[in-house]
Formats: C-alpha cells, sequence, structure tokens
C-alpha cells in the first residue's frame, strides 16, 4: 500500500515509517502539518493517509479538519487518524455521510502492531477503524439510555467490535469463537435492536453506529 | 528642683539648636530639591494640557474662532476633547506611569514607601476602569496647585530669604554715591510682601533689618517646604498606592482574575508539555517493543535480531528519555529542593546555570511555601531570560528578607534592554507577583545592565 504520514512528532512519525515500511508497505511522504499532508496526498495520491488530529500551527484540530478537506477533494483516499485522546465529537465529524475508507485510533493501538496494521489494511479496504475508547463511550452513553437492554453481555461485545469495523472473520479472532457462533450473535443482535439487516460490512457499521448515537 | 530646672534649660536649648540646624540638614535640602522638581508640573502639564485640548478642539470644530468668540460649538469640542484627552491619558496607561515616576520621586528624596498599585488587567473595559489610572490622573491635577505652592516656598523662603541675607555685604560697595544724589530705596521681598517687598531700606544701617528678615526666613523655609511636601505626601499616599477599601476588593477581584487565568494558562502548558514530551515519547516507545515483540515471534528462531537488537535500544533510550522528560516536568511543577526552603533551591538552581551565577542569601524568617515557590519560580525565569538574552558575563541572585517583604534581586551584566511588553516572561512574572501584592521592578536601559527586584510580602 502507499501511505502518508502526519505527525508532528518527529520521533514518532520516523518510528511509524519505520513499522510500516517494515510490513511491506510504501511510505511517500512523512510530513508535520495539515497544510503539507493536503500537498503530499495531491502529488502522491496514496491509497491510505494515516494523521495525526492536533498538528501545528494551533494545536488543536487541524488535522482533522485536513482530513475532512481530505474527504471532500480525494474520497477515495483511506484516512486513518491518530490521537492522543478520545473525543466523541471528532468521531462524529469524521463519520459524518460515510464511515467507509475511515479510522480513528488511540495513538496507544500502534504498540499491538498486527492490531495496528489491521486497522490500516481494513480501512484502506474501504473498511472503518473506530477506537475501543470511542465505541465503549459510546455503548455507554446507549447503556444508560437502556438501549443496549434485550443484549446478552456477549452480544454487546460482538456489538462493540462491529462497532469498531471489524468483520466476521475479525469478530471470531478476537472473542475467541466460531464464526458461525459469530453469525448467529450478528444476526440475534440486529433482530433485537429492529435494525435492517444488510450485506456489507459498512453498511453494519453505519447501522451500528447510528442505533448507538440515536 | 534644680534637675528639673536644668532638664528644661537642656530642653530648651536642644530645640534652638534643632530649629537652627534645620535650614542646613539633608532631609531639609531633599525636600527643597522635592518642591523643585515640582516644577515642571505647574509649567508643563497645564500648558501641555491647555494645548492638546485645542488642538483636539479645532480637530473637531474646525475654526477656533467665530466673530472674535469662540462659537458654542467650539466650547463644547473643547469639552468634549479634554475628556477625550483624560480618556487616552487614563486608557493608554499614561497616568499611571507618571504616578509611578511620581512615587518613585518621594522614594528617592522623602523615603515615601508608597506600594504600587497591582499590575492592570488587558482588555479595554479593564483599562477604562482601571482605579488606579484615575487616582493617578487626579494627583496630577491636584499635583500642579501643590508643586505651585511648593514653587512659592522654593522662590519666597529659600530664594529671596538668602537674598536678603547678602545686603549688609554689598551695600557698601554699589550705594557710595556722592553727597547730595538721591538713589531709590531698596524694596526687601518677605512673605508678607513678596511682589514689591513689605519694606524698602535707603540706608546701610537698614540692610541690617534685611538681614534679619532673611535669617527668620531661612530658619522657617525648611517648615514651609515640609508643609508643602507633607501635603504632597498626603495625596501620594491617597491616590498613588493600592487605594481605598472598594479599590483594594476591585484590585484584589482583578488580581484573583489573574491568578485564575494564571492557573488555567499554568495546566494547558503542562498538558501540552505531557502531551508532546512524555506521552509521545512511551507512545513510540510502545510502538518500537511492539514491533520488537513481533519480530520476536511467540516460538523458536529470530530471523532478523539485529532489527530486534535496534528497537529495543531505542526502547531502551526511549524510556530513558521520557523519565527525564518527566523529571523536568515535575521539577518545574514544584522542585522537590523548595522543601528544604529557598536558599537550597536557589543554589541548585544557581549551580546548574550555564552562565555563572553568584548568590548571596538572607533570610531571617521563613516565607510561605507559596511566597517561596513565587521566588524561586521568578528566580529561575529572570536566571533562564539573562542567560537566553542577555549575553551577561555574570549573573548575581541576590534575596534578603527585610521585617515583612521578602527582597528578590536579579542583576546580569549583559546588554540591558528587557521590556516586559515584549515577549510574555516578564509581564507573566508581573502578573503572578501582583496576585500576592508583590511589585516586580525592571531597570534595563539599552546597554546595560538589567536590575530585576521582585518584593513579596513574606506570607501570602
Amino acid at each position: 500500500m502507499r501511505i502518508v504520514i502526519a505527525e508532528d512528532a518527529a520521533l514518532f512519525r520516523a518510528g511509524l515509517t519505520r513499522l510500516l515500511e517494515d510490513e511491506g508497505h510504501q511510505v511517500c511522504a512523512a510530513v508535520a502539518d495539515g497544510g503539507a499532508m493536503l500537498a503530499a496526498v495531491a502529488q502522491h495520491e496514496p491509497d491510505v493517509v494515516v494523521a495525526d488530529i492536533r498538528m501545528p500551527p494551533t494545536h488543536t484540530d487541524e488535522g482533522l479538519r485536513a482530513a475532512l478537506e481530505l474527504r471532500r477533494t480525494h474520497p477515495a483516499t483511506a484516512i486513518l487518524m491518530l490521537s492522543q485522546y478520545i473525543e466523541t465529537r471528532y468521531a462524529a465529524e469524521l463519520l459524518q455521510g460515510s464511515p467507509a475508507g475511515v479510522g480513528y485510533l488511540l495513538k496507544d493501538r500502534v504498540a499491538d502492531v498486527t492490531e495496528f496494521t489491521d486497522a490500516v489494511a481494513r480501512v484502506a479496504a474501504g473498511g472503518t477503524a473506530l477506537d475501543r475508547e470511542v465505541v465503549s463511550q459510546l455503548l455507554n452513553a446507549s447503556r444508560q439510555a437502556g438501549g443496549l437492554d434485550p443484549l446478552t453481555a456477549r452480544e454487546r461485545d460482538v456489538l462493540g467490535l462491529m462497532a469498531e469495523g471489524r468483520s466476521n472473520a475479525g469478530i471470531a479472532a478476537a472473542l475467541v469463537l466460531s464464526r458461525g457462533t459469530v453469525e448467529k450473535h450478528v444476526a440475534s443482535i440486529f433482530d433485537k435492536l429492529g435494525l435492517p439487516a444488510s450485506g456489507g460490512d459498512n453498511r453494519r457499521v453505519l447501522a451500528v453506529l447510528r442505533y448507538l448515537g440515536s | 528642683m534644680p534637675e528639673r530646672h536644668n532638664g528644661d534649660v537642656s530642653t530648651a536649648l536642644a530645640a534652638v539648636r534643632a530649629v537652627a540646624r534645620a535650614p542646613f540638614t539633608g532631609r531639609a535640602r531633599r525636600e527643597l530639591l522635592y518642591c523643585l522638581l515640582g516644577l515642571p508640573f505647574i509649567v508643563f502639564l497645564p500648558f501641555v494640557g491647555f494645548f492638546a485640548v485645542i488642538a483636539l478642539a479645532q480637530l473637531a470644530a474646525g475654526p477656533w474662532v467665530t466673530h472674535g468668540n469662540p462659537s458654542v460649538l467650539a466650547v463644547l469640542a473643547a469639552v468634549a476633547a479634554a475628556g477625550l484627552l483624560i480618556l487616552l491619558l487614563v486608557t493608554t496607561g499614561v497616568t499611571r506611569a507618571l504616578g509611578g515616576v511620581c512615587r518613585d520621586l518621594a522614594r528617592w528624596l522623602l523615603g515615601e514607601h508608597v506600594t504600587a498599585p497591582p499590575a492592570r488587567r488587558p482588555g479595554l473595559d479593564a483599562r477604562l476602569r482601571d482605579g488606579a489610572g484615575w487616582r493617578a490622573l487626579a494627583y496630577l491635577l491636584l499635583k500642579v496647585p501643590v508643586a505651585a505652592l511648593g514653587a512659592w516656598a522654593v522662590i519666597i523662603y529659600w530664594g529671596a530669604g538668602l537674598v536678603n541675607l547678602t545686603y549688609p555685604f554689598w551695600w557698601a560697595s554699589f550705594r557710595n554715591h556722592p553727597a547730595g544724589v538721591r538713589l531709590s530705596p531698596v524694596p526687601v521681598i518677605t512673605p508678607f510682601g513678596w511682589l514689591h517687598g513689605s519694606f524698602q531700606i535707603a540706608t546701610f544701617p537698614g540692610t541690617f533689618a534685611a538681614f534679619a528678615a532673611g535669617v527668620i526666613m531661612l530658619l522657617a523655609a525648611p517648615w514651609v517646604t515640609r508643609a508643602v511636601v507633607s501635603a504632597d505626601r498626603w495625596l501620594i499616599r491617597g491616590l498613588l498606592g493600592p487605594g481605598s477599601l472598594t479599590q483594594r476588593l476591585r484590585d484584589l477581584e482583578q488580581t484573583r482574575a489573574l491568578a485564575v487565568d494564571d492557573a488555567a494558562a499554568q495546566l494547558r502548558s503542562l498538558e501540552r508539555n505531557l502531551h508532546d514530551g512524555a506521552q509521545i515519547r512511551l507512545a513510540t516507545l510502545a510502538m518500537n517493543l511492539g514491533m520488537a515483540k513481533k519480530k520476536l515471534g511467540t516460538a523458536g528462531e529470530v530471523p532478523d535480531l539485529e532489527a530486534v537488537r535496534d528497537l529495543v535500544g531505542a526502547a531502551h533510550q526511549g524510556a530513558k528519555d521520557a523519565l527525564a522528560e518527566l523529571r523536568e516536568l515535575a521539577r518545574g511543577i514544584h522542585p522537590a529542593v523548595l522543601d528544604n526552603g529557598l536558599a537550597d533551591a536557589l543554589a541548585s538552581l544557581a549551580a546548574g546555570n550555564a552562565i555563572p551565577a553568584e548568590l548571596a542569601v538572607s533570610i531571617p524568617v521563613r516565607p510561605t511555601p507559596a511566597i517561596e515557590s513565587i521566588a524561586y519560580f521568578c528566580a529561575a525565569e529572570l536566571l533562564a531570560n539573562a542567560t537566553k538574552h542577555s549575553e551577561a558575563r555574570k549573573i548575581r541572585i541576590a534575596v534578603a528578607g527585610q521585617d515583612r517583604v521578602l527582597v528578590l534581586r536579579v542583576t546580569d551584566d549583559g546588554q540591558g534592554g528587557a521590556d516586559p511588553d515584549r515577549g510574555t516572561g516578564l509581564a507573566g512574572l508581573a502578573q503572578r507577583v501582583a496576585v500576592v501584592d508583590g511589585r516586580l521592578d525592571i531597570d534595563s536601559p539599552p546597554g546595560g545592565p538589567t536590575r530585576v527586584t521582585v518584593e513579596l510580602p513574606l506570607r501570602a
């Protein structure tokens, strides 16, 4: 995969570059702010952009602004946002419209190389990668509102992993279940929550997130 | 009771001696000089103010004179211009600055220590409602008649008094006219007739009357200047200090707001330091370990041992860097050595400085922890400033506890030109110091040397 990295901390940027190159990806450019990121994307047309949310000059959310701009100008380019903290508002902005090819992870997740590269691959393939912190915040809100009452504990786990953007295979691996069991759980969740059954992972994520967000 | 009698006599003698000596004391000299330095107030301020008002009014109302007299419009414009001028002087801080000059002058010559009002808060509203600025304006306006009185005291009592003393000495040489010629008599100026003289002398014996008048005037002179100066002191204490209870309350509100802002800014900078420093180092460290772990696999041979060594080495270094970073950060929040007292903390600060810093500490009574902390961070900031910007070869830190005040002075032999309006460091310090009713004084002429004095109460 061809990747552009935007991250202002030089140390982390270098580590990220090394990690992705070790995994056999090509890092076309590694830049330090939102403007340079847009320029690099225009120049290299990468498959995925891995970007920090908080970057110079204002050190607030210019990474996110640049990413939203990118969603408009290069809808085919997948974007994985990294941050040191999780803001549900940022996630909502990022997922607005469609969760296809979008990810939002804590920087800490980079420590689990396989999990991180899976997330990059998933986003690049048009999927979603939502940090479990975001998902647990969403789940919490829903649980307090009583929206998750019909579900069993296991079904809630499956729902969370679905919201993170994982496929049935991914969910099965994470929970050490067979694919068939996962499929049964998924069907039961959709039935209990009254969600429209849908084929693709993307529409599934969208449905789940809509449910959790409402 | 002969002793009692002796006592009375000696007291009376002492009083006479004191009266006779009064004109020659340093205090009389300093008060005389103070009155002399008041002259610019009666010459400069009213004229500048008058012409500024006329100029502004002409700008506003066109021709100043219509049919020989100012039109109603012109008068209104002049009033508006005067108001505008006053508003400008207060909001730009000119009155505060002039008040500061007067306060410094009074401290220097009269030993009148009046605490400066707390620093002004930023923002137009705070500038308009700047009580200290308005009180300084009132002082400057009242200073004009007081300074006029002072000038009168200097010219009549000291000046004319001295002149009167001289009459017997020059009379013989200048009035030795031939017999029959009649010269007009010479007027003698006294406080009771200071325009045309209260009496006139025409003969040599008469000059002794003038001499006697001069002696009496000079003996009275120091008391007259002292009376004028006392009035001025009273005005300074009332108008150039921190102010009345209401004013004090407003000042406290201001400094509380400053303290809250300062605390918020410190938290923000702390978050920023953590985010950009230790946190990112630890994230990178975890990433390096993650990569190494993946390369090591779960069992068996490791294909790329060299890369693993490299990654573990980087992680190890990262852990040490993160520790150092956290240690620095913790020290920036509260240096542990400060618990042993300011002297120890400043010694370790001075020892770690790039430019040699000489330290002199004399603190008989230990200040409260909050004051120690403020003093420490002031010293650290000033030391860092001097090291970074002044190109000094030597820095001197002096801390002295006087009765209820802690005085911290950082001096360097560098190029000077430190300005609190440029950069946030010095202004931030002034704010932090103002929160506990302290004051920050910067003396840094271009070319140096720089001397910054921080005065803090011992307890806050």
